[in-house]
C-alpha cells in the first residue's frame, strides 16, 4: 500500500521538481568527487592546522595542540610574517598596474590596423607559458642575466636606462621616492606584461560588447579619444574591472612562485604540516576577506547597463 | 561632424558636381565655426601621430614578450664557448645541435614526452566531459541546495591546491583508508594498494570533475550553457526526449566550439602543472616536472664526469635548450589553434 502510494507521487510530482532530480544527477559526479578531493581534503588541512602532525605508517598521526601552531607562524617563523607582508605589497600595487595596463592594450587592440591579428597572438602567448615552470627559468634567466652576464644584457633590461633617462631630463635626485617607483614599474614591466594576457582577452570582448549605437552617439556629439574613452569606455567595461580585478587577485596569490607559498612549501618539505596548514590557512583567510572586500567596494562603482 | 566627413569625400563626384575632394572640403570648412575646425584639425593630428606611437608600443612590448622565446631560440643552438664570447648577441657563431641534443638526452625527452601526452590529453578528455555534465546541471536545473553547492564550485576555484595536497596525498598513499584494512588482511595484496606514482592520482580526479582548476571549468560550462536559449530543450522536451538525451543530443552539439576552447586551457593547464603532479610523482614523469628538477638532472646525467666542466654561466644554454623543448609542443598547438584560444574566451561565455 505504501509502495504505490509512493510510486503515485513520484508521477504526481510536479515537473519542476523532477527536473530538479535530474539536476542532483548531472552534478552527482562532481559532488562525490569534490567530497572526496575537495571537502575531506579541506577539512583535514584545517584539522593539522590545530595539532602537531607525524605522518606514520596509516596516516597522519597528531596531538591536538590549538592555536600553538598559529601563534608560532607569527612569533616563531622569522620569514613567514616578512613573506606575507611583501606578497600582500606586490599585490597591492601590481594589481592596479596590470588592470590600467591591459585595459589600454585592449583598447590599442580593438582598433584597426594592421598586423592586430599577430598582436592579439603575441600578447595572449603567456597565458599558455607563463604558469609552467618554464617562467620560472626565463624569469631567473632574465634576472640573472641583467646581473652576472657581463653586462651583455644589461642594455635592455637593466635600472641604469631609466637612471640615464632621469639624469638625461635633469631631474635626478630631485624626488627620490618618485625615481624609485618609476624604476620599479619599469623593472616589472616583464611580470606585469606576462601577467596580463587573459585580463587583455577579457577586456577585449568587452569592449566588442558596447553597442554601435553608443559609439554613433558619441561621435555625433564630438567626444574626443579622451572624452569617449571615460564617458563611454570605462562604464561599460567597468563589470569586466571587477572580474579581471579578482581574477588577478586570485592569480597572484595562489601562483606557486610567490614567497608565501614557497614558505609553506618549505615547511611541508621539512616535514612540520602543522605549521604549514596553519600557514597556509591564514593566508587563505587573507585572500577570502581581500577578494570579498574587492568585491563589496567595486559593486558600489560599477555600471549595469538595464535591458 | 566628423562621421559626415568621409561620406561627402568619397562620393564627392555625386554631391561636389566636378569638385575635387580639397574644394570639396574647402568649401565645407567654411561653414563651420572655430571649434569645429578646431576639433578637425585636432583630430586629424591624431590620426597621422596615433598610428605611429601604436606602433612603437606594441613593438616594444611584443619584444619583451618575444624575447625568452627568441633568446631561447638563439642559446639552444650555439656551442658552448659562444657564451663566452662578448661578440654573441643574438645570432650564435658556432651552430651546433649539440646543447639540444644532450638536454633531449638528459631530458629522456621521447618517453617523457609520450608519458606526459598520454596523462595531459586522457586526463583532459575526461574533465572536460565532467565539467561539462556538471556545468550544465548547475546552469539549466533548479533544485535544493544549489547556490550553497555553488558557492562550493567557487571555493574550488578560490582555494589553492597547496592547501589540500597533503591530505589528498594522504588520500592516494593508504587508498581512502582501504590500504590498513586490506594489509591486515595479506601484507602482500596491502603494498598494492599505493596509488602514488601511478596515473590514477591524476586520472581519478579528472574523472569527477576535481582535476585541475576544474572549478573554473564548471564555472565556464554553466556561463556558456545559460546563455543558450531555452527554447532548445524545451523543444526536445516536449519531442518526449529526456534530460539525459536532450544533453547529448541537443546541448552538446551547440556547445562544438566551447567544448574544443576548454579542452585547450585543460591541456595548457596540465602541462605546465608541476605542484601537483610533484605531490603524486616521486620520478620525473612529466615534461613539467622534468624541467622544474633540469639542473639536478642535468648535473647527474651530463657534467658527473670529472672531464666536462661547465661554469653556472654555460649552463643557461641547457636550461634555455630545456624551455625550449618543454614549450615548443605547446607553441606549435598555439600556432595552429590559436583562433580557438583567444575567440573561445569569449564565446564560451566567460565574459558577461
Amino acid at each position: 500500500m505504501a509502495d504505490t502510494k509512493k510510486e503515485k507521487k513520484l508521477i504526481k510530482m510536479p515537473y519542476e521538481r523532477r527536473k530538479g532530480l535530474y539536476g542532483y544527477g548531472f552534478i552527482a559526479l562532481w559532488l562525490v568527487g569534490t567530497l572526496i578531493w575537495f571537502v575531506y581534503p579541506l577539512l583535514e588541512s584545517l584539522r593539522y592546522s590545530f595539532m602537531e602532525v607525524k605522518p606514520e605508517a596509516g596516516g597522519m598521526q597528531g596531538t591536538w595542540v590549538g592555536l600553538d601552531n598559529y601563534i608560532y607562524v607569527f612569533t616563531g617563523d622569522q620569514n613567514y610574517s616578512k613573506y606575507l607582508l611583501s606578497v600582500l605589497v606586490e599585490t597591492l600595487w601590481k594589481t592596479p598596474l596590470i588592470l590600467i595596463f591591459s585595459l589600454f592594450i585592449a583598447v590599442i587592440l580593438n582598433q584597426k590596423f594592421r598586423g592586430r591579428v599577430f598582436a592579439r597572438a603575441v600578447f595572449f602567448l603567456p597565458v599558455i607559458i607563463a604558469t609552467g615552470p618554464v617562467y620560472n627559468i626565463i624569469n631567473g634567466d632574465i634576472s640573472k642575466s641583467g646581473a652576472a652576464s657581463a653586462g651583455q644584457f644589461s642594455t635592455m633590461f637593466s635600472t641604469d636606462l631609466t637612471g640615464e633617462l632621469f639624469q638625461f631630463l635633469g631631474i635626478y635626485g630631485i624626488s627620490d621616492k618618485m625615481q624609485m617607483m618609476v624604476e620599479t614599474v619599469s623593472n616589472n614591466i616583464f611580470g606585469i606584461v606576462w601577467n596580463a594576457g587573459i585580463q587583455i582577452l577579457i577586456f577585449l570582448a568587452a569592449l566588442q560588447n558596447i553597442p554601435v549605437s553608443a559609439k554613433e552617439a558619441a561621435q555625433m556629439e564630438g567626444a574626443t579619444a579622451w572624452e569617449y574613452f571615460w564617458k563611454i569606455t570605462l562604464p561599460y567595461v567597468s563589470p569586466m574591472i571587477l572580474a579581471c580585478l579578482i581574477f588577478t587577485v586570485i592569480d597572484s596569490f595562489t601562483a606557486p612562485d610567490n614567497l608565501v607559498m614557497g614558505r609553506v612549501l618549505d615547511m611541508q618539505s621539512d616535514w612540520q604540516y602543522g605549521w604549514a596548514a596553519a600557514m597556509a590557512w591564514i593566508y587563505f583567510a587573507i585572500v577570502l576577506a581581500a577578494v570579498g572586500l574587492i568585491t563589496l567596494v567595486m559593486n558600489k562603482f560599477i555600471y549595469y547597463e538595464v535591458d | 561632424m566628423a562621421k559626415e566627413k568621409p561620406v561627402i569625400a568619397s562620393d564627392g563626384t555625386l554631391v561636389g558636381g566636378g569638385l575635387s575632394k580639397k574644394e570639396i572640403k574647402k568649401i565645407h570648412m567654411r561653414n563651420m565655426n572655430e571649434k569645429e575646425i578646431a576639433y578637425l584639425r585636432r583630430k586629424e593630428l591624431i590620426e597621422k601621430v596615433w598610428p605611429v606611437s601604436r606602433f612603437l608600443i606594441l613593438f616594444g612590448l611584443c619584444f619583451i614578450i618575444l624575447y625568452p622565446l627568441i633568446y631561447m631560440l638563439s642559446c639552444a643552438f650555439r656551442a658552448q664557448e659562444d657564451m663566452n664570447d662578448p661578440t654573441v648577441m643574438w645570432i650564435p657563431r658556432h651552430f651546433t645541435l649539440k646543447i639540444l641534443q644532450q638536454t633531449w638526452q638528459a631530458m629522456d625527452f621521447g618517453s617523457t614526452l609520450t608519458n606526459t601526452l598520454l596523462l595531459n590529453i586522457g586526463c583532459s578528455l575526461v574533465q572536460v566531459v565532467t565539467c561539462a555534465i556538471t556545468g550544465y546541471g548547475f546552469a539549466r536545473f533548479r533544485f535544493k541546495g544549489k547556490n550553497l553547492l555553488f558557492g562550493l564550485v567557487l571555493m574550488q576555484i578560490l582555494v589553492p591546491s597547496q592547501i589540500i595536497a597533503i591530505p589528498q596525498y594522504m588520500e592516494f598513499r593508504y587508498c581512502l583508508g582501504l590500504q590498513p584494512l586490506i594489509e591486515k588482511l595479506s601484507p602482500a595484496l596491502g603494498a598494492k594498494f599505493n596509488l602514488i606514482d601511478t596515473p590514477l592520482t591524476m586520472y581519478l580526479p579528472a574523472l569527477m570533475a576535481n582535476g585541475i582548476r576544474a572549478g573554473l571549468m564548471i564555472f565556464i560550462f554553466r556561463q556558456f550553457f545559460k546563455g543558450l536559449p531555452k527554447e532548445l530543450e524545451d523543444a526536445a522536451y516536449l519531442d518526449g526526449c529526456g534530460p539525459f538525451r536532450t544533453f547529448v543530443q541537443v546541448m552538446i552539439p551547440n556547445a562544438g566550439s566551447s567544448f574544443l576552447t576548454v579542452f585547450l586551457f585543460s591541456v595548457v593547464w596540465y602541462w605546465n602543472d608541476f605542484y601537483v603532479s610533484s605531490t603524486f610523482f616521486t620520478k620525473n614523469n612529466t615534461i613539467a616536472l622534468m624541467l622544474k628538477n633540469l639542473n639536478t638532472r642535468l648535473s647527474l646525467v651530463l657534467f658527473n664526469s670529472a672531464t666536462v666542466e661547465v661554469s653556472p654561466r654555460e649552463q643557461i644554454l641547457w636550461m634555455e635548450a630545456g624551455c625550449l623543448l618543454a614549450v615548443l609542443p605547446l607553441l606549435i598547438m598555439y600556432i595552429f589553434l590559436q583562433k580557438y584560444f583567444t575567440e573561445g574566451i569569449e564565446r564560451s561565455g566567460l565574459v558577461g
